[in-house]
């Protein structure tokens, strides 16, 4: 059986005739067929166009048209009186209906450059405003002036606290573990495995329980704050908010910055304990006694080491919230945006986490705590 | 020769979880021919044209489209079959992180078999059909109301659809846009000979637009009267479509 033969591909050819262009298009003129490139036509004449050898045609010849007719030369006109009428009032009606748009100009080099740096100030400085906001409103609603959403704070506390607390003890244990078997590689040499209680103890009183419990509410919580705020922006939710005078910062973010301020530093006590019961289980396996573990645990951990640990909890609170809430209301108004905005409230928490652990770091030292 | 309809379908029951909000709706649509699903809010006029393109199930009946049968289909062939049909969605659905000319472009790049230029041309021309093309850069969340309604119509037409589903295409839009986008359609189905199903309470378009009416009685859950609007308001038509086309008027 013979194939059947190629369809004819779109062709034009130009031949000047009384003073016209005259541009005759022929083959079967179909999307799928690559379309030519337009012919290089002088300036200020008249082109007719016929269709005459065409053999069949998709709408790929009306947008081929409509192209050829946006990139004519000045004072070249299309005339497409040859055409059926159904063609050339789709290419005539494409062109009346955007006769007023212009081209939007493409910005120089050096004005993109600007628009750049400019958009990294305004991206600074909308976080700063957004810490402003969050301050005034905080400020706001202890004097009883603000309204906030407190409807939803009982669910707020909830989806912090109590839901966070299987993952949050997990974690919290399996650090314990860890420390402890490292610890035991170095104290085991020189016959003080007993200081495994010491080091566990301490190092989640006063640092990992709070930096876990963190990193946790990062991975969870401003993720889902910063989803939520950034799909309102899409559904124009937050407009809607501003539109009946409330002020989304503070009806939206401060509820959720007091909700995880108030429970992130009882989870990262939780935490802390469940770190120093796993340091426990490997203590007790390798030898050590639970009572002897729990008397250095004692000893070790201070009140002021504990204070410590729970003031970095309450920051840490802050930021975690904080970053979710800022992704969120800063989000693009789109399912991308959405997206973009739970990835990057995770990484901006958690590196913010790192930088103020580090600040405490310091303090700690100077004020000798 | 007699033709196939575009849009045919036989004595269908649409709803949900079982439960029927509309039943016993029969009419076809010929290529060329517009028809307008009309009620009041609620009486199943989108859950209708859902089903009419095989979106959603019907809960009895049958509906054709191009000649197929709706319910015969695999899922291969109707993916197929819906590719011949554009559809603009109540509220326009423009892909959020696309621009307007992406929008426009997906559906090329996905079946079109075009490549990146022919593919750019012809989305640009769509735009430039509904008055779009400046706007073509843009995302949709910074469109107006009315020309996310178009671009979703331009994006609805990328294919050249056979036939054109609208969903309330002008709910929402003021008198001078909706009158130009009712102008577009009825050049679209001038010029093409497309099919059209247009959905929609506005009673300025519906009687501007459609070569016939299909009125859905929400008292009787049932299919009321079909044919052209004045048809429907002679004196001792059926009271509920004298009533929905001349509101405030005794039925």
């Amino acid at each position: 059986m013979s194939e059947p033969a190629p369809e004819p591909r779109p062709a034009v050819r130009v031949t000047a005739s009384a003073g016209a262009l005259e541009l005759e298009l022929s083959g079967r003129w179909r999307r799928d067929q690559g379309l030519p490139d337009f012919p290089e036509l002088g300036a200020g004449c008249r082109v007719k166009v016929g269709i005459g050898g065409v053999a069949g045609y998709d709408s790929a010849l009306p947008a081929w048209l409509h192209g050829l007719g946006r990139e004519l030369p000045e004072g070249t006109t299309l005339d497409l009186s040859r055409l059926p009428a159904g063609l050339a009032a789709g290419v005539a009606a494409a062109e009346e209906e955007n006769a007023d748009d212009g081209e939007a100009d493409r910005l120089p080099f050096l004005e993109q450059l600007g628009d750049w740096a400019s958009s990294s100030n305004r991206s600074w400085g909308r976080a700063v405003a957004h810490i402003g906001d969050c301050a005034l409103g905080l400020g706001r609603i202890a004097v009883g002036k603000g309204k906030a959403n407190w409807a939803e704070f009982s669910q707020l506390l909830r989806t912090a606290g109590p839901d966070a607390l299987p993952i949050v003890l997990l974690l919290g244990f399996l650090t314990g573990v860890i420390m402890a078997y490292v610890g035991l590689i170095q104290l085991g040499k020189v016959g003080a495995d007993v200081y495994i209680a010491n080091l566990v103890a301490l190092a989640m009183a006063r640092e990992m329980g709070a930096l876990m419990t963190g990193v946790i509410a990062c991975g969870r919580t401003s993720t889902a704050y910063a989803s939520h705020l950034g799909s309102m922006n899409v559904t124009q939710e937050t407009d809607a908010l501003r539109a009946i005078g409330l002020r989304p910062t503070e009806y939206l973010a401060v509820p959720r910055l007091l909700a995880v301020t108030a429970t992130l530093p009882l989870l990262s006590v939780f935490a802390t304990a469940a770190g120093i019961l796993g340091g426990m289980t490997v203590a007790v396996g390798s030898g050590l006694s639970a009572e002897q573990y729990l008397n250095q645990v004692v000893e070790a951990v201070s009140v002021r080491s504990f204070l410590a640990g729970l003031i970095k909890a309450h920051a840490f609170a802050l930021i975690a919230a904080w970053a979710g809430c800022y992704r969120g209301a800063v989000a693009r108004p789109t399912a991308r945006g959405v997206g973009e905005a739970a990835t990057t409230a995770a990484v901006l928490g958690i590196t913010l986490l790192v930088v103020a652990d580090a600040v405490f770091a310091v303090l700690f030292d100077l004020f000798g705590i | 020769m007699a033709t196939e309809p575009r849009v045919r379908c036989l004595d269908l029951a649409v709803g949900h979880e079982g439960r029927a909000i509309m039943s016993g709706v029969s009419f076809a649509v010929e290529a060329g021919q517009l028809a307008a699903v009309v009620g009041p809010s609620g009486c199943g006029k989108s859950t209708l044209m859902r089903a009419l393109v095989g979106l959603s199930e019907p809960l009895s009946g049958e509906a054709w489209l191009l000649g197929e049968r709706l319910g015969d289909l695999g899922e291969t062939r109707r993916e197929a079959l819906l590719r011949r049909a554009g559809f603009l969605f109540q509220g326009s659905a423009l892909w959020s992180s696309l621009t307007v000319r992406e929008n426009v472009e997906l559906p090329l790049r996905e079946f079109g078999g075009c490549g990146a230029r022919e593919r750019r041309l012809i989305a640009e021309h769509k735009l430039a059909q509904v008055g779009l093309l400046a706007a073509a850069d843009k995302l949709p969340s910074e469109l107006s109301g009315g020309m996310a309604k178009r671009a979703g119509l331009a994006r609805a037409l990328a294919l050249d659809p056979e036939v054109l589903f609208l969903d309330e295409p002008t709910a929402g839009l003021d008198p001078v846009t909706a009158a130009r986008l009712d102008a577009l359609i009825l050049r679209l189905r001038d010029s093409l000979g497309t099919a059209v199903v247009l959905v929609s309470h506005e009673i300025r378009s519906i009687r501007r637009l459609a070569d016939f009416c299909v009125y859905l009685d929400p008292s009787t859950r049932r299919m009321g009267p079909v044919g052209k609007v004045d048809d429907l308001l002679r004196p001792g038509g059926h009271a509920g479509a004298r009533a929905f086309f001349s509101p405030g008027t005794p039925a």
